[in-house]
């Protein structure tokens, strides 16, 4: 996977660049906003982590070049702790996801993945197989080998999204935005109280976890239990 | 001279008396005018009169009845009055006094040269009468130039006059002006360098002066309110993050003088990793709750349904709060909204979810409520776990407020600050009361209009 990382501070982006690095990916990085508009278009990415304040020319303003220009690539916005009204005009922007600086590798490489293999948006998709487990988005039916799941509606959401994310990180932040709307982290533990909840309800009777537990990165759903 | 022009005081002050003065001058030339062409007018048609009188006379009697009836006129009239003159064709006087050789018929303005008097103007009417013969009856225009004098006079008195008062008006308006403005920026000035705690008089006369200077000082007092904000910030976060920040980097330097094997270095290095990340932490809750405070946010609330997320965050809160040995109970009026921010309102109610959960005890019975009354709308977190004292009970709102009780329990002391920052913003206000036993804490939102 090719990544482009616009990123004007030499410490983050050696760090990320490493980091991604050692996962496989092959890196390009632009150290201004120029560059990373130059680049962007000339070469082909298959996401972008673009930093919201990079000289020369404003990461916003690229981005919005960006998607004028038809660049359709998955683009990651970093930004500054305490700008929580950017995260709007980010949005806007047309980034497709948003992170907060400093940020844990994890969460960044979890969120990326996340965005590259973004299977092409199909609402169409009423049923959900993972092994033995499958989930239908109609009936709002769980079943594992047959047998049906009583799940609560927090616990069937957090199902659906580790299964659409089937063998890929989900992390505690992402779960907070997509389930419950919060956009910050409430150092709170209604993450993990759900997820254990919903564990051992769909794990009563059997011998394996599906889930995967990543300390201190998120949950993952193996793709074969 | 150019500083005075510099003063807007006194340039609005002159500039007004200025205006004042022309309008005295346009006038003066108006009536000056007006008053010259009617006296004239009014001549005009006396020696109009006069000569018509003179023609009857001559009809009844011919050029000699004409020269007694001139004669006796003139004997009869003082000097001011009409002057006359007869002449028959070939030129030569038959009567009157007017030193004038023989005129062209017509109304005409004469020059004459008096000896005794020097030049004077008048006005003269010279009527053709029959065979050649010419009567003149003219009026001396001193009169009107004397009037012309006056009218001239009383205005040229008058613009003197009222440039004289309007100078003096203006050095004493733009005084007063300057005099009131200096105190506002005398006030500016002795703030800058730093004395912030000073203000603008204000006077009891209430007037425009006093309306901006009561203005200027309610924005004095905000913002030296948000400049001790920020200092309590600064140095809140310079004393709060040394002590962490010293024992990570001892921590660091422990590892690097200890023992050469990297194994050994894996639990300080995640130990420091830990603290750092609570460090973080608690650098996102200050910048978090300054950012509440600045009230840059406002700009982005919206309708938020409270009963609807209160009911939410009980749904999500109860398995968290079950598995913790306490349980959760909700009593939620339906349909209570609000203009708000609904992640600050549900960051709110989380801090207090948690420090229901934290600062009791195994057992406890927690509820939240929503309800409405008079005031507003309010949000309330009851546990009837061991409460507060009621001396602590103030305290607890602060920044980095511990009490000694919670020491050991995790948390940065920021929860309830944030909490209380979040009410400010939304217009609230937040509530710490005894629950009978244990503690109530209600933030009270004003409510949206339906």
């Amino acid at each position: 996977m090719r990544v482009l990382i616009a990123e004007d501070d030499a410490e983050t982006a050696r760090f990320v660049e490493h980091a991604l690095g050692e996962l496989g990916h092959v890196v390009r990085r632009a150290a201004n906003g120029e560059d990373a508009l130059h680049l962007g278009l000339a070469e082909s990415f298959d996401v972008i982590v673009l930093d919201r304040l990079l000289p020369l020319v404003d990461g916003l303003e690229v981005l919005k070049r960006w998607r004028a220009a038809g660049l359709g690539t998955p683009v990651l916005l970093l930004t500054a702790l305490g700008g929580i009204a950017d995260r709007v005009a980010g949005l806007e922007a047309g980034a497709d996801d948003y992170l907060v600086k400093p940020f844990a590798f994890a969460e960044l490489a979890a969120r990326l993945t996340a965005l590259m293999r973004r299977p092409p948006m199909n609402d169409a998709t009423t049923r959900l197989e993972v092994g033995t487990i499958s989930l239908d988005l109609l009936k709002r039916e769980v079943r594992r080998d047959g047998r049906e799941i009583y799940l609560q509606p927090r616990e069937f959401a957090l199902l659906e999204q580790l299964m659409r994310h089937v063998g890929k990180v989900v992390t505690r932040t992402m779960f907070l935005e997509s389930i419950w709307g919060f956009h910050f982290d409430p150092q709170t533990n209604i993450v993990e109280s759900h997820l254990s909840r919903l564990r051992s309800k769909l794990n009563e009777g059997f011998a394996s976890d599906p889930i995967e537990t990543l300390r201190g990165v998120g949950y993952r759903m193996r793709a074969h239990d | 001279m150019t500083r005075i022009w510099a003063s807007a005081a006194y340039r609005v002050a002159f500039t007004y008396s200025a205006a004042f003065a022309l309008a005295i001058l346009l006038l003066g030339v108006a009536v000056y005018y007006a008053a010259d062409a009617d006296f004239r007018v009014q001549q005009d048609v006396g020696i109009a009169e006069e000569s018509a009188g003179l023609f009857r006379e001559y009809e009844e009697g011919g050029l000699p009845d004409l020269a007694s009836a001139v004669a006796k006129r003139e004997a009869m009239n003082p000097a001011d009055g009409y002057h006359y003159a007869v002449f028959d064709a070939a030129g030569h006087r038959v009567a009157g006094s007017l030193p004038i050789p023989r005129p062209d018929v017509g109304a005409q303005n004469i020059q004459l040269t008096d000896a005794k008097e020097g030049p004077e103007a008048v006005r003269a009417l010279v009527s053709a009468l029959p065979r050649g013969a010419r009567l003149v009856v003219a009026i001396d225009s001193e009169a009107v130039e004397r009037i012309d004098e006056t009218i001239l006079s009383l205005f040229g008195a008058a613009f003197l006059s009222v440039i004289a008062l309007g100078i003096v008006g203006a050095l004493l308006l733009g005084g007063y002006l300057r005099k009131r403005l200096a105190r506002i920026s005398g006030t500016a000035q002795a703030i800058m360098p730093g004395d912030l705690a000073r203000r603008i008089p204000v006077s009891a006369r209430g007037d425009e002066f006093d309306q901006l200077a009561i203005a200027l000082n309610a924005m004095l007092d905000r913002i030296e309110q948000l400049l001790g904000n920020l200092r309590q910030v600064s140095s809140d976060v310079a004393h709060d993050l040394r002590t962490p920040l010293a024992r990570l980097r001892n921590q660091i330097e422990s590892v690097l003088d200890g023992p050469g094997d990297p194994q050994l270095h894996r639990p300080a290095l995640k130990r420091a990793l830990a603290q750092s990340d609570s460090l973080l932490a608690l650098f996102a809750a200050i910048l978090r709750i300054s950012e509440v405070e600045s009230g840059a946010l406002k700009r982005h609330f919206a309708r938020v349904d409270l009963s609807e997320l209160a009911g939410d965050l009980a749904e999500s809160y109860a398995p968290a709060v079950f598995d913790g040995g306490r349980t959760l109970t909700a009593s939620i009026m339906p349909g209570l909204a609000l203009l708000g921010d609904r992640e600050l309102i549900a960051q709110a109610a989380i801090n207090l979810l948690d420090n229901a959960q934290r600062h009791t005890p195994a057992g406890t019975a927690i509820a939240i409520e929503v309800t409405e009354n008079s005031e507003g709308i309010a949000l309330a977190v009851a546990d009837n776990g061991p409460g507060v004292a009621d001396a602590d009970r103030a305290l607890i709102t602060r920044r980095f407020a511990r009490l000694e009780a919670s020491r050991t329990t995790p948390g940065h002391g920021l929860g309830l600050n944030l909490v209380s920052a979040i009410a400010a913003a939304h217009g609230g206000t937040l509530a710490i009361e005894d629950n009978h036993p244990g503690l109530r804490v209600t933030l009270l939102l004003p409510k949206l209009p339906a």
